[in-house]
């Protein structure tokens, strides 16, 4: 169904919604969520107009600068739990699968910001992160992507000297014969798409909001 | 001041906290203290502050803060608590000068005062990566600029023709960076001056490695042992702060604070500026720090000026000369690279900006640095210029305001350009830009004295 089908006062409480994820209204998010069920309004729909809307204003303040990132974690883990009401009346089949990222900094960099901006940045564009922190080893990345059957390895790096361990992890996939099982986004202060193209990743989020657009392009996610 | 040793014990037995946790901590506590102290961004728009008052009670804030938040070790996932009273005898006990290299090259690094006319210490360069093929040649030419105090080391990805990767190698190019400055130095005509190790990595065998006073790293010199953001430390950024405690190095500190982090917005970001530098002084020995405030879209090249980040910049400043012994520089990272007019105007900006606000300068490289496209020494000479002339001149906060102004007139509907490799718009060998570049330096320097900067002779 189109958003632009349904009747008014469930677009009402849609809207309703939105604009308490986008406020981080905790309680007020929850409790619409709710009524959302409680409406029988499609949950499919639900999730594909509030919240994948809300994350798109969200982001859209983040980049003019009205949030930062707290209100992107908050949002991230109101997100989580918004979703988790609206599909409990999705048999589980149906629940569609978002696509997993496995990210963090490579290992010998202990540099968070920009991992933490880009990890909340992909929880708020749809995906399901799991960031392993900073310092992370190569053999880590590929246990943990494996283990979820992950869709993409995001690895950042603030250090010149810490750019080859994002190689180091293509490589290793390549040596276990699973290279094509996961796309490798890279990126990080001193990072160019040149380096990427030539380490064999598959993309380079030059910062947050160009690297979301990446894995989606990369992911196939609209 | 709290030993060291005091330091490493609280890093061990300090309440166990997570990451998460900490962040969400972190956050909560400067939001609460942002509200309880009325640190309100002015509707105005101003690049220097005016306001005393605000400046106080941001400093007051900023050691609530570190009193209720302490210092996080990511190492052991414990939290550094730190009593009011602990923090105060810090702040009482940092020296406010620092000596460093030895012979006639002897220097002071000194905390600077708010519209203060003393010429400001200078740290040129470096702090950006250079292939090991151009090395030797770069810090010769940056430590041939007169006015430089101490000169920092940079990264690089290969030694002797092979990458660097693991500890080995890492320690190896490390002790190779500290030769090449010291050789530089030498070949200035300068053996005594003050260099500073640049970590090749924050491993503690890389950073106490370069100890050497023969031809590395000497008592006279110093290292970068920064604080990470959000008051994360590391135990071996400690280990090493130990080592060369008793070595007798000086330690510095990148100190600012990123607007967008988990300080939140701009008013956040003036309480972690400040406490930041503090926090590294009890935890790392770090004296001189690299203060202030960046914004994560200007770190990421996105934008040349975000609106208040330069007053904000100004009250961090401002609250830590008046209030504190923090030996402040300016981290200028323009947003656009060397060997174009915007980088120039970038660094005139701040350079206006750091004798009214009490910084010295240090190390101006391109936000986004890639090798050999960070830095050339044109951007260090040319804001030393700008800033003795603002001295020169005698402009005090409310002038250098209005010059800002007119000097961000610049920056309208533009966005930020590469610009150049070093060797594309400067001539190692005859130590001077390429006809080109020099050609955009006076540009911009006739423009600046038109502008009302008449000292820049």
């Amino acid at each position: 169904m189109d958003i632009k089908g349904i009747r008014t006062e469930d677009r009402a409480l849609l809207d309703v919604l939105k604009s308490a994820i986008v406020a981080l209204e905790e309680g007020e998010a929850l409790g619409a969520a709710e009524k959302v069920v409680a409406a029988g309004i499609d949950a499919k729909l639900a999730l594909r107009y509030a919240i994948a809307e809300a994350a798109a204003i969200v982001g859209a303040k983040f980049d003019c600068g009205e949030y930062f990132l707290p209100q992107l974690v908050i949002s991230g883990d109101l997100m989580d739990a918004v979703s988790k009401i609206l599909e409990k009346n999705i048999p589980q089949a149906d629940v569609e699968k978002k696509k997993i990222i496995v990210i963090g900094t490579v290992q010998a960099d202990v540099h968070s910001v920009g991992k933490n901006l880009v990890a909340t940045m992909l929880k708020s564009g749809g995906f399901q992160v799991v960031d392993l922190g900073v310092d992370v080893a190569s053999a880590s990345f590929i246990e943990k992507a494996k283990d979820l059957n992950a869709d993409m390895i995001a690895l950042s790096s603030l250090l010149t000297t810490t750019m080859p361990y994002q190689r180091e992890v293509i490589d290793d996939l390549a040596s276990m014969g699973i290279r094509d099982r996961f796309k490798v986004l890279i990126g990080g202060g001193p990072v160019t798409e040149e380096y990427a193209g030539k380490i064999g990743a598959d993309g380079y989020g030059r910062d947050a909001i160009d690297a979301v657009e990446v894995a989606k392009k990369l992911l196939a996610v609209e | 001041m709290l030993t060291l040793l005091e330091i490493a014990e609280r890093t061990q037995t300090g309440e166990k906290i997570e990451d998460k946790k900490w962040d969400k901590m972190f956050y909560e506590n400067i939001t609460r203290l942002v509200k309880k102290y009325g640190i309100i961004v002015p509707s105005e728009h101003r690049f220097i502050n005016m306001d005393d008052d605000l400046a106080e009670r941001a400093f007051q804030a900023a050691l609530e803060f570190l009193e209720t938040t302490g210092i996080y070790c990511l190492t052991t996932r414990r939290r550094v608590a730190l009593t009011r009273e602990e923090i105060l005898t810090a702040i009482r006990e940092a020296p406010a000068e620092i000596l460093m290299g030895d012979g006639r090259d002897r220097r002071v690094w000194k905390q600077r005062k708010i519209e203060g006319r003393e010429k400001l210490n200078v740290c040129p360069g470096h702090h950006t990566p250079f292939s090991e093929d151009l090395a030797g040649l770069v810090v010769h030419n940056f430590a041939q600029i007169p006015r430089t105090d101490f000169i920092e080391g940079f990264n690089f990805t290969h030694i002797e023709g092979r990458e660097i990767m693991g500890p080995p190698m890492e320690v190896y190019a490390s002790r190779r960076q500290v030769n090449w400055m010291r050789e530089g130095v030498r070949k200035a005509g300068r053996p005594g001056l003050a260099i500073v190790y640049y970590p090749i990595n924050t491993r503690a065998e890389d950073l106490i490695g370069v100890m050497d006073p023969e031809n590395g790293l000497r008592r006279t010199d110093g290292i970068l042992l920064s604080l990470l953001p959000d008051l994360k430390m590391e135990q071996d950024m400690l280990s090493a702060a130990i080592v060369y405690e008793e070595y007798g190095s000086f330690k510095l500190s990148g100190s600012f604070a990123i607007i967008g982090g988990f300080c939140g917005g701009i008013d956040g970001a003036i309480i972690e500026g400040i406490a930041k530098p503090i926090a590294a002084m009890i935890a790392y020995r770090d004296y001189i720090n690299y203060t202030g405030v960046e914004h994560v879209h200007m770190l990421n090249g996105r934008q040349i000026l975000v609106p208040h980040v330069n007053w904000a910049r100004s009250v961090v400043n401002q609250a830590l000369n008046r209030y504190s012994h923090t030996i402040c520089m300016r981290w200028v990272i323009p947003t656009s690279g060397p060997g174009t007019d915007l980088c120039l105007w970038e660094g005139a900006m701040q350079a206006v900006e750091a004798p009214l606000n009490g910084m010295n300068l240090y190390a101006p490289r391109h936000c986004r640095t890639t090798m050999n496209h960070g830095q050339t020494p044109v951007e260090a000479e040319w804001m030393i210029e700008v800033s003795d002339a603002v001295i020169e001149q005698g402009l005090d906060r409310e002038a250098g305001n209005e010059l800002l102004g007119r000097i961000a007139t610049q920056f309208e509907n533009k966005q930020p350009c590469a610009g150049h490799d070093i060797g594309e718009c400067y001539d190692l060998i005859h130590h001077q830009p390429r006809k080109e570049y020099a050609a955009i330096y006076h540009t911009v320097k006739k423009e600046l004295r038109e502008m009302g900067l008449k000292a820049l002779s």
